[in-house]
């Protein structure tokens, strides 16, 4: 299987502060990885390193092609239509097809021509996530897309980008602070602390009891009855 | 009568609906009624105006009857005269807008866009702009004597601060998140200006044209009332020589309609241009 991105020794410093200190990571095409850490920890830092927003101090980055970014707000132009907003920088050539089409995927296939101030939280960044599956990405990265919805909202979403991933196969890079999430999504999930990978679990589609208390404590949770620290688990197959 | 009140069934009831709902039929008029008076009040003010006219109480020298002023822009109309001074007004407004208007944008651009640009005009421009510009009045007379030039110059200056101010703004308050936004979707540079950066800094453009536009017109009344051969400002100056009031009142009415006027097709383009804003667009949510 062919890589989605390649970081080796990758170093990012915020004037004195090293918030990157030698990261080592490799996505595979088709791969949903699962980014957990705690506020603070430089999991944006390296989303953003990524994604080309941010230049990088040390190591380096290789990916085919660009990557497509969702972020935690929808950050849909308010001016455009949602198939304008969806053909963003894409070739002008069949833009409203190829748009409308991806806008069909997240179920937003009737509003084509409807302002953003019409939708819902959940619509928008239903639509958001349309517009990073129409460039066709290698590799997708999501940072916290779902931290901004309500929980019904949020189950539905997650349910909705586990099935255009699974259709769609980029490497995907998620970044979380929810442990239920990372467990219900991901075929692997890391937890970065000091600025590098400091636990990594391949989950394989296999049960993992204990899993969760595993990742609570590495992410300096303490221990407690199942459910007191976090939600209880949601279960994406029922939806 | 508490804020939030217990309902017999038993729950809290929103504070407001209880208030409000057996005041309403009694303290609030309907809004009907309310836009009858609203065009009744004016509509009196015109028949006390007329009624103190042609009793004799205000000399039609101080101040004309309704009728009469009605009556002259008849007269005024029908020899074209009128039409021809109200055209060449309005080539002067929309010349020294256009003219104001474009510089203000374009300066605008540039400082918004480039810190060197900043550095290198806003000091000065501000500077300028801190002078009331028909203060220039004078000045401009001798620079270009009492012609066109003086007038369509006077108005251009009026224009181009307004315009340039809320350009700079509405550049600099563009969402910073959508820029960034702009770059992860690998958008050129031009196409970052035309499809966020412009969109985004329109509601405030559209502010300073609105602004401009009352401007514009100050500066032209001013400017035309000081020497013209022709205009509105001619027209009213000329009357004055013979006392003509009700000549002098059709062209203050007629400044202002077209004042409003100008105001309406700004409203019309803010309706327009931003018809996907929650403030301005209709429907929606």
């Amino acid at each position: 299987m062919s890589a989605a991105v390649i970081v080796r020794r990758l170093v990012r410093r915020y004037g004195e502060r090293t918030v990157i200190d030698g990261l080592d990571l490799v996505i595979d095409r088709g791969e949903f990885v699962a980014l957990l850490g705690e506020s603070g920890c430089g999991k944006t830092t390296l989303l953003r390193a990524l994604s080309g927003l941010d230049p990088i101090d040390g190591g380096s980055i290789q990916a085919p092609g660009k990557p497509a970014v969702v972020f935690q707000e929808h950050r849909l132009l308010p001016w455009d239509s949602l198939w304008r907003n969806v053909s963003l920088g894409q070739p002008a050539e069949n833009a409203r097809q190829r748009a409308a089409a991806a806008l069909a995927e997240v179920g937003l296939g009737q509003r084509l021509d409807d302002w953003p101030r019409n939708l819902s939280g959940g619509q928008a960044q239903r639509v958001a996530l349309a517009r990073a599956l129409v460039q066709q990405p290698e590799l997708l990265l999501l940072d916290e897309p779902f931290a901004a919805l309500d929980a019904l909202t949020r189950l539905k979403m997650q349910a909705l980008v586990k099935e255009l991933v699974a259709r769609h196969r980029p490497g995907v890079l998620l970044v979380t602070h929810d442990v239920d999430e990372a467990i219900g999504l991901a075929d692997r999930i890391l937890v970065m602390r000091g600025g590098a990978i400091a636990f990594e679990r391949r989950l394989d589609g296999e049960p993992h009891p204990g899993l969760r208390e595993e990742l609570l404590a590495q992410l300096g949770v303490a221990p407690g009855p199942r459910g007191a620290a976090h939600r209880p688990a949601p279960s994406l197959n029922t939806l | 009568m508490s804020v939030a009140e217990i309902h017999p069934t038993g729950g809290f009831a929103p504070a407001s609906a209880p208030l409000a709902k057996p005041r309403a039929p009694r303290r609030a008029p309907s809004g009907s009624w309310l836009f009858a008076l609203s065009w009744a009040a004016p509509l009196i003010l015109l028949v006390v105006w007329e009624t103190l006219c042609r009793s004799g109480y205000v000399a039609p020298q101080i101040l004309p009857a309704p009728s009469k002023v009605a009556a002259t822009a008849v007269r005024l109309a029908s020899t074209g005269g009128l039409f021809n001074d109200l055209a060449v007004s309005l080539a002067r407004a929309a010349t020294g807008f256009a003219i104001g208007g474009l510089l203000g944008f374009t300066l605008g651009v540039a400082v918004g866009f480039s810190r060197v640009a900043e550095a290198a005009i806003d000091r000065s421009v501000q500077m300028v702009r801190a002078v009331p510009f028909l203060a220039a009045l004078p000045l401009t007379i001798i620079w270009f004597g009492v012609g066109e030039g003086q007038k369509i110059f006077l108005v251009s200056l009026g224009v181009l601060f307004p315009i340039y101010v809320n350009t700079v703004l509405g550049i600099r308050q563009v969402d910073p998140k959508l820029l960034e936004l702009g770059r992860v979707q690998g958008l050129s540079h031009w196409t970052t200006i035309r499809r966020i950066v412009l969109p985004g800094a329109l509601p405030s453009i559209l502010t300073g044209l609105r602004y401009a536009l009352a401007v514009a017109w100050l500066a032209l009344v001013v400017a035309e009332t000081v020497g013209a051969q022709a205009g509105l400002g001619f027209l009213a100056m000329d009357a004055r020589e013979f006392l003509r009031t009700d000549v002098i009142v059709l062209t203050i009415v007629i400044y202002a309609l077209i004042g409003a006027g100008s105001d309406w097709i700004a409203r019309l383009l803010e309706r327009r241009l931003l018809r996907w804003h929650p403030n301005f667009g209709g429907g929606g949510r």
